[in-house]
């Protein structure tokens, strides 16, 4: 008891609420399962009613719970990855080959002093880390990760995209400018001065992509990808997706782009004076952004939650448990028994040291393997979206990985030579890129091959 | 390092007489204790110019906490917007008093006094007052124990400029490099630790020899690194020699020429790689170095790179070094005859070595007492660290450490 009410004591403010929040969440959440179940109809028949808002209410909560374990693994896969670059062994005393290290460090930033500085203007500092964070996580409403599994589609969802995107700098800008520290004031004014630099050729970038596609909607552009691996955009718009993946980098503040951060040069920037669970919402909010921006690549050029083939044969597994009567309860009471008894019955053969129990217990979870996966390559070929979000995560992962790899390897870059890389390279590319693809598009429209 | 130097190479700011009472000077509201500016007068017409701000003009403290200056390091930079208009570093804060320490221990206790001066190149912190005291004494070195001194001096230099080579980068903000070239470094680091009995404080020269002969945990050590220190090397290091950001970011960065290099009394790799083929083991020979077949690589850039490139050049010269080394090695004493209390001739000696980082020299004065009556170190980080006031102005503030990481200064050699 004394532990708890210590622990409790050491918590910071928002330690306690997000201490108490989360468990009357989860409370409320069953209450309203609860309360379905014995209520029924009248409550089904309202949240129905109001079908767009509940699904809003779904899909933000939805993702923004979402953001959480993604971002814990993102941060558990930067330690690992770049201590194997670094000829290290990296995390790996907390859980599973250290795995849950990064939980522990969030738990970490929670229990930490949470302070604001002398001569800081308090609410400014307070409410910069949470524009940061919400306008990362209201990005990934627009993201479709699978067929039908998307916030909301909307028609100009890349604009929103980019325009929640511009929203993040101002939380970096009120960071830096309200805390008082010169290093974080410059940290803040790189940081605005980069992201807005960038957004013009990230923007630019895909305006060519806009043109191929004909739609704003992300779930449409991804609609159109469908296919085998060729139909994705990357292979019609190269220049686009590079461009579009470094200036992605610059916006999502990472190496060799991170000079809003420079550990070698402002300290931390805008983040120096920050401590405790608001400096976690801004450590929270740069690996979502690097999630968002891995997810925007694949989703604009590589397809999306498309597989790179198109399944070959005919996959109508269409079987109706009803229909199957009586045998459907021998089929789950027998199947199970005679395969533990077929798993088991090479170990017993054929090792004298296996005992029979043991057999049996190998056997067992060698049929619940097998079933499990039966299970997920039925719900991998079935379920449209078991396959989708399974394309879809590995790819993301594929970007979030290359932006590990690019911390791993790269120096950083000066501001002058961010900018002139900027403005002199990235958008005269980005125009190029416009201009060919506009002009492709007028070219084959007038000989009548792709009609647009 | 307030004193006005000649500061003819840099932009000059015309700036106007600020006398003890100019109101400008001070600054018009109450200092925080974060401010930079000093909390009495200026006391040199220099402090009264760097400390009056122009418009927008701004002072920021860089250190003694800030997270790569190399050791405690501050310096004040006068920003104008990223662009460092001047800058002032504030020495002191590992200040310890050596030369007077010296000057109370006997001449065995001055070496390790001397040791952590260096403290990633502490051999050579040895050698020069090593040498300064066997000339006083007139003691003639045994063969074997120069060869010993020489190969593990190489040795060090290597793990030194190992080092130097990671945090170059690491100030870059590459993250790997320092711990690929940190595998040199604790190699290096170990077999010394083999045979001298230190990793780092090796307290290992006597004067008059060594402490300890070479035995067969050093020697494994270093057969074993000899045999592929060479591709090691290369292959840790093509990670940032064709890297384009790392040679765009040190090119033409923190250019220095000749002459104010010789103005400033550059020495090592920093006045080499101005084009001057200045090596204190070839201009003033010492030890056995004659006898050793090795070049002095030069470049003529003066640049962040060069200087970078040039300790690359060096680390393979180095290890031509201990390779003649280990092919001469001579049997025979390490140790000459001395008696126990040393007590010199009145007189005055003077030694220098060529340093990783420059000419280190030692000049000592002796009463005829056991203890030296004076003793001056003369440390090459510190007129290096003195000239990145030369080099910064017009440069951005991202480059601040990465032009003061090139000329490698170690800041216990500088505050003494």
């Amino acid at each position: 008891m004394t532990v708890i009410s210590r622990g409790w004591d050491r918590l910071t403010l928002s330690g306690k609420v997000i201490f108490t929040l989360v468990p009357l969440l989860l409370a409320l959440t069953v209450g309203l399962v609860a309360a379905i179940a014995v209520l029924g109809g009248p409550l089904l028949d309202v949240l129905a009613a109001n079908l767009p808002i509940v699904r809003f209410a779904v899909a933000a909560t939805a993702i923004l719970l979402m953001t959480i374990p993604t971002a814990f693994l993102i941060i558990y896969m930067e330690m690992k990855v770049i201590a194997q670059m670094n000829l290290r062994i990296g995390p790996d005393r907390v859980g599973p080959f250290g795995s849950l290290l990064s939980v522990v460090h969030g738990l970490k930033v929670l229990m930490k002093e949470d302070f604001t500085p002398t001569g800081a203007d308090s609410t400014v500092f307070t409410w910069a880390p949470v524009v940061v964070y919400l306008a990362s996580v209201m990005t990934l409403l627009v993201i479709p990760f699978a067929p039908g599994l998307y916030g909301q589609d909307l028609n100009i969802g890349l604009l929103y995209f980019f325009a929640m995107a511009g929203l993040g700098v101002v939380g970096l800008l009120m960071g830096g400018w309200s805390s008082y520290n010169k290093y974080s004031l410059l940290g803040g004014l790189r940081a605005a001065a980069q992201v807005v630099s960038y957004e013009i050729p990230l923007t630019l970038s895909v305006v060519g992509l806009i043109l191929l596609a004909g739609t704003m909607s992300l779930n449409q552009i991804v609609l159109n990808q469908a296919g085998w691996f060729t139909d994705w955009y990357v292979f019609q718009q190269p220049l686009g997706a590079l461009i579009f993946f470094i200036a992605a980098t610059a916006e999502a503040n990472r190496t060799p782009f991170d000079l809003t951060e420079a550990d070698s040069e402002i300290v931390a920037g805008f983040a120096t004076e920050y401590s405790g669970m608001r400096f976690g919402f801004f450590f929270f909010a740069e690996y979502v952004n690097v999630f968002i921006m891995s997810a925007l690549t694949v989703t604009l050029f590589f397809g999306g939650w498309n597989a790179p083939f198109a399944w070959p044969f005919e996959t109508g597994l269409t079987i109706d448990p009803g229909s199957l009567g009586i045998g459907l309860i021998l089929l789950i009471a027998i199947v199970p028994v005679i395969l533990t008894l077929a798993f088991a019955a090479p170990f017993w053969i054929a090792s004298s040291r296996i005992k029979g129990w043991q057999a049996l217990i190998i056997g067992f979870v060698l049929t619940n393997l097998f079933i499990v996966g039966l299970l997920g390559a039925w719900a991998y070929v079935e379920l449209d979206w078991v396959a989708g979000i399974l394309w879809f995560m590995l790819k993301t992962y594929v970007f979030v990985f290359t932006f590990v790899w690019m911390r791993g390897t790269l120096p950083r870059v000066r501001i002058d030579q961010l900018m002139d890389f900027a403005w002199k390279w990235l958008l005269p590319a980005a125009l190029l890129n416009l201009f060919v693809t506009a002009g492709a598009i007028v070219v084959l429209n007038a000989i009548d091959r792709v009609p647009t | 390092m307030t004193t006005p130097t000649d500061r003819s190479d840099a932009p000059r700011h015309e700036a106007p007489h600020a006398s003890q009472d100019d109101p400008r000077v001070m600054l018009d509201r109450d200092l925080g204790v974060f401010e930079p500016v000093p909390p009495y007068p200026p006391r040199t017409e220099r402090e009264a110019e760097f400390y009056t701000l122009r418009d927008g003009e701004m002072f920021i403290n860089m250190g003694p906490q800030h997270p790569s200056t190399h050791g405690v390091l501050r310096v004040v930079l006068k920003l104008d917007g990223e662009k460092v208009v001047d800058l002032d570093p504030v020495l002191g804060y590992l200040h310890r008093g050596v030369e007077k320490l010296c000057e109370n221990a006997d001449y065995h206790h001055v070496i390790s006094q001397v040791d952590p001066l260096e403290y990633v190149s502490s051999l050579f912190t040895e050698w020069a007052p090593v040498m300064a005291f066997e000339q006083l004494l007139d003691v003639q070195v045994p063969r074997r124990a120069e060869y010993i001194r020489v190969l593990s001096g190489e040795l060090n230099r290597i793990s030194s400029h190992a080092l130097f080579l990671g945090w170059m980068a690491l100030d870059l903000g590459g993250l790997t490099p320092i711990l690929w070239s940190f595998i040199e470094r604790d190699e290096i680091v170990e077999m010394l630790a083999s045979l001298t009995g230190q990793r780092m404080l090796f307290n290992y020269f006597r004067i008059g020899g060594v402490n300890g002969d070479l035995n067969h945990d050093f020697m494994s050590r270093l057969g074993d690194w000899m045999s592929r220190a060479t591709e090691q090397i290369d292959s840790g290091m093509g990670l940032l020699n064709e890297n384009e950001i790392f040679v765009r970011r040190m090119r033409g960065l923190g250019t220095i020429d000749t002459k104010a290099a010789l103005r400033m009394c550059f020495s090592g790799p920093n006045l080499r790689a101005t084009g001057v083929p200045f090596d204190v083991r070839r201009a003033h020979p010492y030890s056995i170095y004659p006898e050793l077949d090795f070049d002095i690589p030069t470049r003529t850039e003066g640049d962040c790179l060069a200087r970078y490139l040039l300790r690359m050049d060096e680390l393979k010269q180095s290890l031509r070094i201990i390779d003649q080394c280990l092919h001469q090695m001579p049997d025979g004493p390490i140790m000459a005859k001395m008696p126990r209390l040393l007590r010199p001739r009145p007189g005055r000696a003077y030694a220098a070595v060529e340093g990783p980082r420059g000419q280190y020299a030692t000049y000592a004065m002796s009463d005829g007492t056991h203890q030296p009556f004076r003793m001056r170190i003369h440390d090459p980080s510190f007129v290096h660290l003195q000239a990145v006031g030369l080099m910064m102005p017009g440069h951005l503030i991202a480059d601040t450490l990465a032009v003061m990481a090139s000329l490698d200064p170690i800041m216990g050699g500088i505050d003494k």
